[in-house]
C-alpha cells in the first residue's frame, strides 16, 4: 500500500515539474513577443543561452555516452561556422537567405564527419586522458589547415558574410530557441532510446562489454558524431549572427571550455543540467563583461575556482544530496 | 578475556550508493591468525580497506587497542601499527627490491628502525637480498609476494593484514607462503588473513569469520569450521566422512 | 651559409628551443603523472615567471640568471600554495574535469591580472651579453640559448637524482605509479603531491627565466606554451622525466624543422599530426619502457 502512495506521490510530483517546465519553455518562446528582442539585454542575454544549450548538449551527449572528455568542441563548432560561411560566400545552395535549413543540417553534417574520421581510431584505441589529448591535437591540426585553406578558407583574416537580409534579432532568437529545444530533445531521446540504455548498461559491466567490441564502438562513434554535429549547428548559427567567421573567434579555445564548464557546473550526466549550467556561465560572462569589464576573466576565473572547489558536482549535484530520492 | 588487538564493531560500509557491508563485527586477539573467508565479492577486501582507512564506515566502529581508528587517516593508522598488504601485491614495479623495502619503513615510527627491520626481512627472504637492487617488477611471482609481505614488515605493525596472499602462485609456493605465516606468527605478530584458498587458510587460523554478500555469516575457531558441514561443501567441495 | 649549414644551424635551433618545452613538460608529466591533473596554466606560469625576470632586471638590474635563485624559491611556494589551495580536493578525489578547470580558472585569472597590470605589450629581457653569439663555420649559437640548454640540462639532472636518491623523491616515483599502495606505507599523499606540485611549478621557472632571455614574451602566450608541454610530455611517457626532456626537444626539432621546410603554420600541424600518430601507436611514450597507466 506504501508502494503505491509513494509511485503517486512521485506522479504527482513528476507532473508539476513538467508543468513547470512547460511553461518557462512556453515563456521563452514567446519571448518576441513581449520583449523588445532589438535592444533588450535579456534578449540577448537568452539568445547566448540558447547558443550555449545547444554547444553544451552536444558535449553532454559526448561526454555521457562515450565515457571520455572530449577536448576538441572547438573544432566541431569552427567547423559548422565556416561551413555554413563557405558555402554561402561561394554561392553553393544559390540561395539567399539565412537559416536555410539545408545550409544548417550541411553545418551539421560535415563535423559529423570529421567526428566519425577521428572518432573511430581514438575511441578505438584510446582510453582516458590520451583521448582527451588526441581530441585535443585532431582540433589542432584542423586549425592549421584551416589557416592554410588559402582561398577556400581565407586564412587568417576569416570569411565576412555578406550583410544582413533581415534586420532584427527575432529570427535569431526563434532559430536559437528551437535549436536549443531541439538540441534538449536529441540528447533526451539518445538517453531513452535503446542506443542510450544498450551504452549506459554496457559501460556499467565492463567484462560483458568486451565481449560486444564492436558494437560499443559503433554506438560511441555514433554518439560522438551526432555530438558534433549539434556543435556544428550551433557553429552555423553563431556564423549567421556575426557576419565574422575566423580561426580566433570560431576555434578559440574558450569554445572548448565552455561546455566543459557548463555541463559541470550543471550537473554531469544529467539532460537539465546543461541548461541550468548555460544560464548560470551565460549570465557569468556577459555581466561580468559589463561589470568589471577589463578584469573579468580573473572574476570568472576565480568562480570557476571556487565552483569547481567547493561544488565539484555540480548544480544538479547539489540537488541530489540535498533531497536523494530512490 | 585476552587482549583484542582490533576490534570492528558493527560496521556499515558502501561505495557511493551501494553498501557493501552491513553490520559486520569482528574482533583479532593479540598474537593470533585470525581467518576471514568467503566467495568472491562478498566484501573480504572491503572490511580490509575499512580498517585501513581507504573506506570510512557510515556506521560503527574500529577499534585498536582500545583507541578509535574510524576517522584518522591511512598514513596515520599505518604508524599506529596496521598494515595492509593488498590484493595482488601492488608493489611498485619500477622501483628496485631495496625501495620498496625503504618506503615499507616510511612511517615515522619504523623510519629509526630501518636498518634492524631490513636485516629481520633479508634473514626471512634470503633472495630478496640477492636482488636487492632489481627492478622489483622483474621478480617472480613468489618473490613478488615475499616482497610484499617483506614490505610489510618493514612498518613494524603489530598487525598484518594480507589480502589473498596465495593468489595466483603454485602449489609449492602456496605451502611457503602459508610456512611463513606460520613463522610470522611465531615471532609473535597479530595476523588478519583473507583467502580464497580456505581449506589452508582455516588450517592455520586459531579464528575465523565467514563473510557471504557483506555480512557476518559464520564465526568461530579454525578448527572448528574446517570441519563444519557446510563450509566443507560451499567453499572447500569435499564430503565430510562420517567417523 | 650553405645548404647544409642552413639546416645544421635549423637543426641546432631546434633543439635549444625544445630544451625549453622539455622542462615545462618535466613539471607537467610529473604533476599529471602523481595527481592526474593536466596543469594546463603550466604555460602561463612560465609567463608570470618571465615577467618577474624582466621586472627584477629592469628595476633592480638583476641579472636573469642570478635571479634563477630567488624565482626558484618563489615558485617552489607558489608550487605549494597552488596545491594546497587549489587542488587538493579535486587531487583526493581524482577528478579530472574538475582539477582541469581550476587549472583554466587560474589561467584565466593570470592571464588577465598581467594583462592588466603590465600590459599587453610583448617583453623580452636584454642583456649587454644577450647578442653574443659562438661561430662554428657559418653556424651561429646564441650565448642565451645555449645557457637555456644547460639550464635544462642541469635541471633535469637535479630532479633525477632528487627523485632516486631521496626518500620522498622515492616517495613521488611511488605515488606516480601508484598513490593508493603509497598511501598504504603510511605516505602522506598531501606532503607528497604538494612536493610534486612545488617541483613542477620550480621547472616553470626555470623555463621562464630560459623563456625571457630567448624570446619575447606576452601575457597570452602561455597556453601555446602549455599545449606543446603537454605534447612532449606525452611523446616522452608521463612520469618520465628524462623522456620528457628529450621529448621537448624532439618537439622543438620537429618545430624548427617544419618551419623551416614547409613554413610555421604548416609546422604547428606537423607536430599535432606527430602528436596524433605517437597517441595512436606508443602511447606510453617514444622512448621506451612501459610504466603503464594507470587509468
Amino acid at each position: 500500500m506504501k508502494d503505491r502512495l509513494d509511485t503517486y506521490l512521485k506522479k504527482d510530483k513528476r507532473a508539476i515539474y513538467l508543468i513547470i517546465i512547460a511553461l518557462v519553455v512556453i515563456a521563452l518562446g514567446a519571448g518576441p513577443f513581449y520583449m523588445d528582442v532589438d535592444t533588450s539585454f535579456t534578449a540577448y542575454y537568452l539568445f547566448i543561452c540558447f547558443i550555449y544549450i545547444v554547444l553544451a548538449q552536444g558535449w553532454n551527449l559526448v561526454a555521457g555516452y562515450t565515457g571520455q572528455i572530449s577536448l576538441g568542441s572547438h573544432a566541431f563548432f569552427a567547423l559548422g561556422a565556416y561551413t555554413t560561411a563557405i558555402i554561402w560566400v561561394q554561392d553553393v545552395t544559390k540561395t539567399w537567405y539565412y537559416f536555410d535549413p539545408l545550409v544548417m543540417i550541411l553545418s551539421g553534417i560535415i563535423p559529423a564527419i570529421f567526428a566519425i574520421i577521428i572518432g573511430i581510431p581514438l575511441l578505438s584505441r584510446l582510453r582516458g586522458d590520451y583521448f582527451s589529448f588526441g581530441t585535443l591535437a585532431a582540433a589542432e591540426v584542423l586549425r592549421v589547415l584551416i589557416l592554410r585553406g588559402g582561398d577556400f578558407t581565407k586564412g587568417a583574416g576569416g570569411i565576412r558574410l555578406p550583410g544582413s537580409v533581415f534586420e532584427s534579432m527575432e529570427p535569431y532568437y526563434w532559430v536559437g530557441f528551437l535549436l536549443a529545444l531541439l538540441a534538449t530533445a536529441v540528447v533526451y531521446y539518445v538517453t531513452r532510446s535503446r542506443i542510450g540504455l544498450a551504452l549506459k548498461a554496457l559501460r556499467e559491466d565492463e567484462t560483458s562489454a568486451a565481449s560486444h567490441g564492436i558494437y560499443i564502438l559503433q554506438y560511441k562513434v555514433l554518439a560522438f558524431a551526432i555530438g558534433s554535429f549539434l556543435m556544428g549547428v550551433c557553429g552555423s548559427l553563431y556564423a549567421y549572427y556575426l557576419f565574422m567567421v575566423q580561426p580566433n573567434g570560431v576555434m578559440n579555445l574558450n569554445w572548448m571550455f565552455l561546455p566543459i564548464l557548463i555541463c559541470v557546473l550543471g550537473g554531469n550526466g544529467t539532460i537539465l543540467g546543461p541548461i541550468v549550467g548555460s544560464f548560470i556561465i551565460a549570465a557569468l560572462f556577459s555581466y561580468a563583461d559589463i561589470y568589471v569589464g577589463q578584469v573579468h576573466p580573473m572574476v570568472s576565473g576565480v568562480i570557476i575556482v571556487l565552483v569547481m572547489k567547493f561544488m565539484p558536482t555540480g548544480i544538479m549535484g547539489l540537488k541530489e544530496k540535498i533531497s536523494p530520492h530512490r | 578475556m585476552a587482549n583484542q588487538l582490533l576490534e570492528v564493531k558493527g560496521i556499515d560500509v558502501s561505495y557511493g550508493d551501494i553498501q557493501a557491508l552491513w553490520d559486520v563485527s569482528i574482533s583479532v586477539e593479540e598474537g593470533t591468525i585470525v581467518a576471514l573467508v568467503g566467495a568472491n565479492g562478498a566484501g573480504k577486501t572491503t572490511l580490509l580497506k575499512t580498517i585501513s582507512g581507504l573506506i570510512h564506515p557510515k556506521k560503527g566502529e574500529i577499534l585498536l587497542s582500545g583507541k578509535p581508528l574510524s576517522n584518522l587517516k591511512t598514513q596515520d593508522i599505518v604508524d599506529l601499527g596496521i598494515t595492509h598488504v593488498p590484493e595482488g601485491r601492488r608493489l611498485f614495479s619500477d622501483l628496485t627490491v631495496l625501495e620498496n623495502l625503504k618506503l615499507g619503513a616510511y612511517t615515522p615510527s619504523a623510519r629509526p628502525f630501518f636498518a634492524d627491520s631490513l636485516e629481520r626481512v633479508y634473514n626471512l627472504f634470503p633472495i630478496l637480498k640477492n636482488r636487492q637492487n632489481q627492478r622489483s617488477g622483474t621478480l617472480s611471482g613468489g618473490e613478488q609476494q615475499m616482497l610484499a609481505i617483506g614490505r610489510a614488515i618493514m612498518a613494524r605493525p603489530k598487525l598484518i593484514m594480507l589480502d589473498e596472499p596465495s593468489l595466483g602462485l603454485s602449489p609449492i609456493l602456496v605451502k611457503t607462503i602459508f610456512d611463513l605465516i606460520g613463522t610470522l606468527h611465531e615471532q609473535k605478530l597479530t595476523i588478519l588473513l583473507v583467502e580464497q584458498n580456505v581449506n589452508q587458510a582455516l588450517k592455520i587460523a586459531h579464528q575465523a569469520y565467514v563473510l557471504k554478500t557483506g555480512q557476518i555469516v559464520m564465526s568461530g575457531r579454525g578448527d572448528e569450521l574446517l570441519a563444519n558441514e557446510e563450509i566443507r561443501k560451499t567453499y572447500i567441495g569435499e564430503r565430510v566422512r562420517k567417523r | 651559409m650553405s645548404d647544409v649549414e642552413l639546416i645544421v644551424q635549423v637543426f641546432i635551433n631546434g633543439i635549444l628551443f625544445g630544451s625549453m618545452y622539455g622542462i615545462a613538460a618535466i613539471g607537467l608529466s610529473l604533476i599529471f603523472g602523481t595527481m592526474r591533473i593536466v596543469f594546463i596554466a603550466q604555460g602561463t606560469v612560465i609567463v608570470l615567471s618571465g615577467y618577474f625576470c624582466f621586472w627584477l632586471f629592469h628595476l633592480f638590474g638583476i641579472d636573469p640568471y642570478l635571479s634563477l635563485i630567488p624565482i626558484i624559491i618563489i615558485s617552489l611556494l607558489l608550487g605549494t600554495g597552488f596545491y594546497y589551495g587549489l587542488f587538493k580536493e579535486s587531487a583526493a578525489l581524482k577528478d579530472r574535469i574538475g582539477s582541469l578547470l581550476i587549472a583554466v580558472g587560474l589561467m584565466f585569472f593570470l592571464e588577465n591580472f598581467m594583462t592588466v597590470v603590465w600590459t599587453p605589450n610583448p617583453r623580452a629581457v636584454v642583456t649587454s651579453y644577450g647578442f653574443f653569439a659562438f661561430h662554428i663555420a657559418d653556424i651561429n649559437i646564441t650565448l642565451t640559448r645555449l645557457i637555456g640548454l644547460v639550464l635544462a640540462i642541469v635541471a633535469t639532472l637535479g630532479i633525477s637524482i632528487f627523485l632516486r636518491k631521496t626518500l620522498i623523491g622515492t616517495a613521488v616515483r611511488a605515488t606516480s605509479e601508484d598513490a593508493e599502495a603509497s598511501t598504504l606505507m603510511g605516505i602522506n599523499p598531501n606532503r607528497v603531491n604538494a612536493v610534486t606540485f612545488a617541483i613542477g611549478i620550480g621547472m616553470a621557472g626555470i623555463a621562464g627565466i630560459t623563456m625571457a632571455t630567448t624570446y619575447s614574451f606576452d601575457p597570452v602566450y602561455g597556453l601555446d606554451f602549455a599545449i606543446k608541454a603537454l605534447v612532449a610530455l606525452t611523446l616522452g611517457g608521463i612520469g618520465r622525466v628524462v623522456g620528457a626532456l628529450l621529448g621537448g626537444i624532439l618537439l622543438g626539432l620537429i618545430a624548427s624543422l617544419g618551419a623551416y621546410f614547409v613554413g610555421t603554420d604548416w609546422s604547428q600541424g606537423i607536430v599535432f599530426a606527430v602528436f596524433l600518430l605517437a597517441l595512436t601507436f606508443r602511447p606510453y611514450g617514444l622512448f621506451g619502457g612501459g610504466g603503464g597507466d594507470k587509468a
